[in-house]
């Protein structure tokens, strides 16, 4: 594939009226990772970490989940009572038993009315899974004997289980409302003006699979009622703040209701929303006894939220050159039977569908559909990740159409700093996509030979995923940072870890700032009573916020007791150097204050050395009715180059090499950050290539881990990821979100690298040797249900 | 406690010896966690597919979730906590910190065990030979190219004098 | 995650796990490796009212005898995949075995458990069957030999009688001119198989085939014995348009269903191919094979 050399030169950007609004000054970090490692990675390899499931307590029940097994149905009742007979059996709820039996939040964060999940069903079975019963027991053997015995009477209704069937004229409602849950329009210039106006218009339509996050660790949690009657759960969750929730469920007050978070064996967005605490809260409370909870695998598989499938129409109207003068997308996003966050994961998936491509004439609509199959909701990536697929693939396609390499469209087309997207919002900060392209192109080398027979072919994909939260949420986290008496640091913080060093990467990040290093530091995360809200892990945003709320935190700290070191030390501020658990005067480390000596004479003249303070993130307005304001505070930027070999007999894939650039601003831990996108590359594959629930009905058959396809160390190459630090971003030191960007660009990539193997297009995913073979066969891929029916 | 009857049964568990009673239908997984003290094995899946509940008995990697208690009786059982000498880490698990090859530290320890095992047998083991032998230990975080960095950077250190 | 409750006893001679089934009735089973027994149990498709383990009932002996080789019942996956003399003399069983699950599953489980499980996706059974072999089964009414080939009938159910145990396996071993080659399509290594296939040919010195053994498994209710379909290779070179044509041929006849990640005609298809491909790798392994001899006979 021949890389092109020239670079198109960018329109003038309009010059900014005002500045970027850079996080506050700080050092920027030295080290790439911090000498020690902090604890919990410790912990892990010595085995000694308590995940959610590694707690007890004496007189400890055990909670099960009693779900229905029809995909649709009127309940005519429910007969507890042969499970309420089982010995050890201490509790048997139904809908009944909750004070208030609704799961609700506002997902939209624009007002939008809500519809209510309950907690356990009560009228209808709207999904197959969904939980009818709760059961708490002495012992497991005699929660699952309960569960068995458990009669629920349906009558049959009708259900809607596919996008096309939920559309239809006079299909059955999901809900009474019908089954468009919501809408989001946005536009910019004039569309079919300017459709007329292109040398070719490109039309095709992809459809991506509903995905389970596969995290090793079942949804899990002990929960007891303290010695102050507070409702207490510790669990593996991404939020914290569902302590609110809960306590509206349970119709307790607020204070009444706390929640712990462990330390998560993945989370993936899979536990953004509640899994096990409302069941776990509702049997604490009931038997005011402490209870276990851990979902069953294949509950977990046959139950709990996806990620949402995507039909996308793409209509894009280019020149001849290969510049885009139109772009109109059509996004239809699976709900399942729940909202959940589909409000929000529809709304990521519109504003992110041009990708990183120049458009001034753009109309994008994006629907979600209730289906009576399980509710989607967050999983990494969250709409703004399925939409990669749709955008880069029509560069391709244009590419193929008008002649070009796909390098010289991208090249032609890619974003720069002060472009207007689709909203109406400029990019403020500066894309590194082309460098990024140029450097996975480059790293991937000469093209791979085949290994088995096949043929090898070449793909590559480039994207623009936001992190943080949609601004007019008007994100904030708090922090607290104090220095103990011995001059060790606390940090507390509501943050949730879910494996990619949340809590580490605040000690590094207060330690680059007061001196402290990270083996005299104590992160005290995820406790919605002790520690100061922070917001859920998700989005990206936990490094943006809890990050820079550190910064800002630490920076007050270090503000707060200058004068108290200056006194010491008898210098100026500016002579000084804050390192090793030392504040010294540079170039003279012998003149120094230790950090204990500082702790307790700033407490002895009654200057408390703690601060705890909030990080508000960047604010703006959006206009749901005209689709137009601000939406993501900043995009990470990046493109995947990969090698793949097709067995054109078997239609089976083998994915040869593998690069991943990514512009991450400034890395506080590099290794991390390499480990951030290599995992998000394996989710990536895995969506790209095999994974897929099955459904068929609405019933769930992919209910057995052995038969959901995840890859394994045998599925994957060694995956060679690249961490450039190019444009600064808004995250602590300028650091760009790395968590969901990357699992983006890699089934737009390799399928590209199949077309470039076989010379055709897969449209949708994953590209299973069937659907590779049977492309091969008819010269083309037939799969997308629905293709070809306008804005369907 | 199930009504059918109780087996005693004998059981070294990372070198410590211990007679416990229990029911056949306990899962070795299960008596790991609860009476024996080992929270660090996991429960993944209940299907042997996963690798989380992997121990080795009688130093071979096995499925905990898939064998009854009972059937271990006069076994020797190693956990991952069995690699760590007087409170130090053993050097696979110092690779894997170097490494970066845990992150939500799910799948290490029978990651840990499964690469300790293997390396034992085999220790002149390339990456490919490595990458097949925790083909059976799932990871959903790292991609796996940061674990194998760390067993291969494990397997290269110098022999010194005590072994590993 | 828990098995409903059963008594729990060890045998220690087959004799006594047969008397013990007698004893015990119906609802009893025996535990080896349980590596697919406790898995149902856990997922509540299986409740024995007691398990007998049979895990230490004799050594896990693999022996060669004349022509064949003998298999203790309780060997595991992974004996066969490390034992030098199953290489050498029935290497299909070291390649199907290095294939079955992952590690931990190959620690525990058994040939005779693979067997008596009747699990149609199974990688040992169909290579048995391509070989001929033989089971020794010992049941309350004593001992008797079963051919392979006449073991599964159909999903999760086999020719055993009630409380009849395999207790040896008896495999044909490779003999001058043949070579053999096992071929396994799953979506991941170690997932359940979506097509097996196992060929042994027999060739002369000059490469023309004399005989073809061919199985084919993990695509209807059993593994089969295909090989009538090979005869048509009797005579002929292995090449390219042979085995395919072979590939064809079985692939049409062939009772194949839909599973959990393929339809019925893809995997039809793939049955073709796989033939086709695992008969020209018998018949290079045929070649390896003969090669090695006239070297080893004459340094």
């Amino acid at each position: 594939m021949a890389t092109d050399t020239g670079r198109t030169k960018a329109r003038e950007a309009p010059v900014d009226e005002a500045p970027v609004q850079a996080p506050p000054p700080a050092r920027l970090p030295t080290g790439r990772t911090s000498p020690v490692p902090h604890r919990d990675f410790v912990e892990k390899v010595a085995g000694t970490l308590p995940y959610a499931d590694d707690w007890g307590f004496p007189g400890m029940l055990h909670g099960v989940v009693v779900r229905a097994r029809v995909p649709c149905a009127l309940i005519a009742s429910i007969d507890t009572s042969a499970a309420q007979e089982v010995p050890g059996v201490r509790a048997v709820l139904t809908a009944a038993d909750i004070p208030h039996n609704a799961i609700s939040e506002e997902a939209s964060g624009l007002g939008i009315d809500q519809i209510v999940q309950p907690v356990l069903a009560d009228e209808r079975i709207r999904y197959d899974g969904e939980p009818v019963v709760a059961i708490a027991a002495e012992t497991p053997g005699a929660a699952l004997e309960a569960a068995g015995l458990v009669e629920v009477e349906y009558e049959d209704a009708e259900g809607a289980f596919t996008i096309d069937a939920a559309l239809a004229d006079g299909a059955p409602a999901v809900h009474p409302g019908g089954n468009r849950y919501i809408t989001w329009r946005s536009a910019i210039g004039d569309v079919e003006e300017a459709m007329g106006r292109a040398d070719h218009i490109i039309e095709e339509t992809y459809q991506t699979p509903r995905v389970d996050h596969a995290y090793l660790e079942p949804e899990s949690g002990v929960g007891w009622v303290d010695s102050d009657g507070v409702v207490t759960l510790r669990v593996s969750t991404q939020v914290i703040e569902h302590a609110r929730q809960l306590a509206d469920i349970l119709q307790l007050p607020h204070s009444r209701v706390r929640v712990i978070a462990a330390y998560m064996g993945g989370g993936f967005g899979g536990k953004e929303d509640m899994t096990v605490e409302p069941y776990l809260a509702a049997l604490v409370w009931k038997t005011r006894r402490p209870v276990r909870m851990v979902w069953e695998r294949q509950d977990s598989l046959l139950a709990r939220q996806k990620r949402h499938p995507f039909r996308m129409h793409y209509r894009t109207g280019v020149h001849n050159d290969g510049t885009i003068v139109a772009q109109d997308i059509k996004i239809l996003g699976d709900a399942g039977a729940y909202p959940l966050l589909s409000s929000r994961v529809l709304f990521a998936g519109a504003v992110n569908s041009t990708g990183p491509y120049r458009c001034l004439n753009a109309r994008v609509e994006s629907t979600a559909v209730f289906t009576n199959t399980v509710p989607t909701s967050a999983f990494r990536g969250f709409g703004a990740m399925q939409v990669v697929f749709g955008y880069e693939s029509q560069m391709d396609l244009i590419a193929q159409r008008l002649g070009l390499t796909p390098v010289q469209v991208r090249e032609r087309n890619f974003v720069d700093r002060g472009d207007i997207r689709v909203t109406g919002e400029p990019i403020d900060t500066e894309p590194g996509t082309r460098e990024c392209m140029h450097r996975a192109l480059e790293e991937l080398g000469e093209m791979s030979a085949p290994t088995n027979g096949g043929r090898v072919g070449r793909g590559f994909a480039c994207s623009m995923q936001p992190y943080g939260r949609s601004m007019f949420f008007a994100d904030r986290a708090s922090c607290w940072i104090g220095l103990e008496q011995d001059g060790t640091m606390v940090i507390r913080a509501g943050v949730t870890d879910l494996g990619a060093g949340q809590a580490a990467s605040l000690a590094n990040i207060a330690g680059e700032i007061l001196g402290v290093t990270v083996d005299r530091t104590s992160v005290h995360i995820g406790d919605s009573a002790l520690t100061p809200l922070t917001g859920g892990t998700f989005a990206t945003r936990q490094l943006y916020m809890s990050g820079n709320a550190a910064v800002k935190v630490a920076q007050l700290l270090r503000d707060k007791l200058t004068p108290v070191v200056c006194d010491l030390l008898g210098c100026e501020e500016s002579e000084l150097e804050w390192a090793n658990n030392l504040v010294s005067v540079v170039g003279d480390r012998a003149h120094s204050v230790t950090m204990a000596e500082l702790s307790r004479t700033a407490e002895a003249r009654d200057i408390m050395p703690y601060v705890h303070d909030t990080f508000h993130a960047e604010t703006g307005d959006f206009d749901p009715a005209t689709g137009r304001g601000r939406t993501y505070p900043d995009y990470t930027h990046g493109c995947h180059a990969v090698d793949a070999e097709v067995d054109e007999r078997t239609g089976e894939v083998r994915i040869l090499k593998y690069v991943a650039v990514h512009d991450v601003g400034r890395a506080i831990d590099m290794q991390r950050v390499v480990g951030q996108i290599q995992g998000a590359v394996a989710q990536g594959i895995g969506y790209a290539m095999s994974e897929e629930m099955e459904i068929d009905e609405g019933v769930m058959s992919s209910t057995l881990f052995a038969n959901y396809l995840i890859p394994t160390s045998l599925d994957l190459p060694d995956i060679n990821a690249i961490g450039l630090e190019l444009y600064l971003g808004k995250g602590p030191f300028g650091a760009r979100g790395i968590g969901e960007p990357p699992i983006g660009p890699c089934a737009p990539a390799l399928a590209r690298a199949v077309q470039d193997a076989i010379g055709i297009r897969m449209c949708r995913l994953p590209m299973t040797p069937e659907r590779v073979l049977a492309a091969i066969r008819n010269g083309r891929d037939d799969s997308v249900p629905g293709a070809g029916k306008d804005g369907a | 406690m199930s009504a059918t009857a109780a087996h005693t049964i004998n059981v070294t568990i990372n070198g410590r010896r211990t007679e416990l009673r229990v029911s056949p239908n306990l899962s070795l997984l299960e008596l790991l966690r609860t009476e024996a003290g080992g929270p660090e094995v996991k429960l993944g899946c209940g299907e042997g597919v996963c690798g989380t509940c992997t121990v080795l008995l009688d130093g071979e990697p096995v499925n905990s979730c898939l064998m009854f208690a009972v059937q271990a009786d006069g076994c020797g059982i190693t956990t991952v906590r069995g690699l760590a000498a007087d409170g130090e880490l053993h050097d696979l698990q110092q690779a894997f910190l170097d490494h970066a090859g845990s992150q939500c530290g799910f799948c290490t320890p029978g990651m840990l065990l499964t690469a300790k095992w293997y390396l034992d047998r085999h220790p002149d083991a390339d990456r490919e030979e490595l990458r097949r032998a925790i083909a059976g230990n799932l990871c959903r975080c790292t991609g796996y190219t940061k674990i194998l960095d760390s067993i291969e950077a494990y397997r290269d250190l110098p022999q010194d004098a005590d072994g590993d | 995650m828990y098995a409903a409750a059963f008594d729990y006893l060890r045998a220690s001679s087959w004799t006594e796990a047969v008397e013990r089934l007698r004893e015990l009735g119906d609802d009893a089973h025996v535990i080896a490796g349980g590596q697919s027994l406790v898995p149902m149990m856990i997922l509540h498709f299986a409740a024995p009212s007691a398990l007998i383990d049979i895990g230490s009932v004799e050594e896990r002996t693999i022996e060669l005898a004349g022509d064949t080789l003998a298999l203790s019942a309780l060997v595991r996956h992974v004996d066969l995949e490390h034992s030098d003399v199953v290489a050498e003399h029935a290497p299909m069983l070291t390649q199907a075995a290095r294939q079955i699950g992952n590690v931990r599953v190959r620690q525990r489980g058994t040939i005779g458990g693979s067997l008596a499980h009747g699990e149609p996706a199974a990688e040992l059974p169909c290579v048995l069957i391509a070989h001929g072999a033989s089971v020794h089964a010992l049941g309350p009414d004593g001992e008797r030999r079963i051919a392979v080939n006449d073991l599964p009938i159909m999903q999760l159910v086999t020719s055993l009688g009630e409380g009849e145990l395999i207790t040896r396996v008896e495999v044909p071993t490779l003999t001058n001119g043949q070579g053999s080659c096992f071929i396994e399509m799953a979506r991941r290594p170690g997932d359940f198989a979506m097509v097996n296939v196992a060929a042994i040919v027999t060739c002369d010195d000059g490469g023309t085939c004399t005989a073809a053994r061919l199985a084919l498994g993990a695509v209807g209710g059993r593994p089969v014995d295909a090989s009538s379909a090979a005869g048509a290779l009797t005579g002929h070179a292995i090449d390219e348009e042979s085995s395919e044509a072979v590939g064809r041929a079985v692939a049409a006849e062939a009772q194949v269903t839909p599973s959990s990640h393929a339809s019925a005609e893809y995997r039809r298809e793939m049955v073709g191919v796989l033939v086709a491909r695992a008969l020209r790798g018998a018949a290079a392994d045929a070649e390896r094979r003969r090669n090695g001899e006239r070297a080893a006979a004459a340094g």
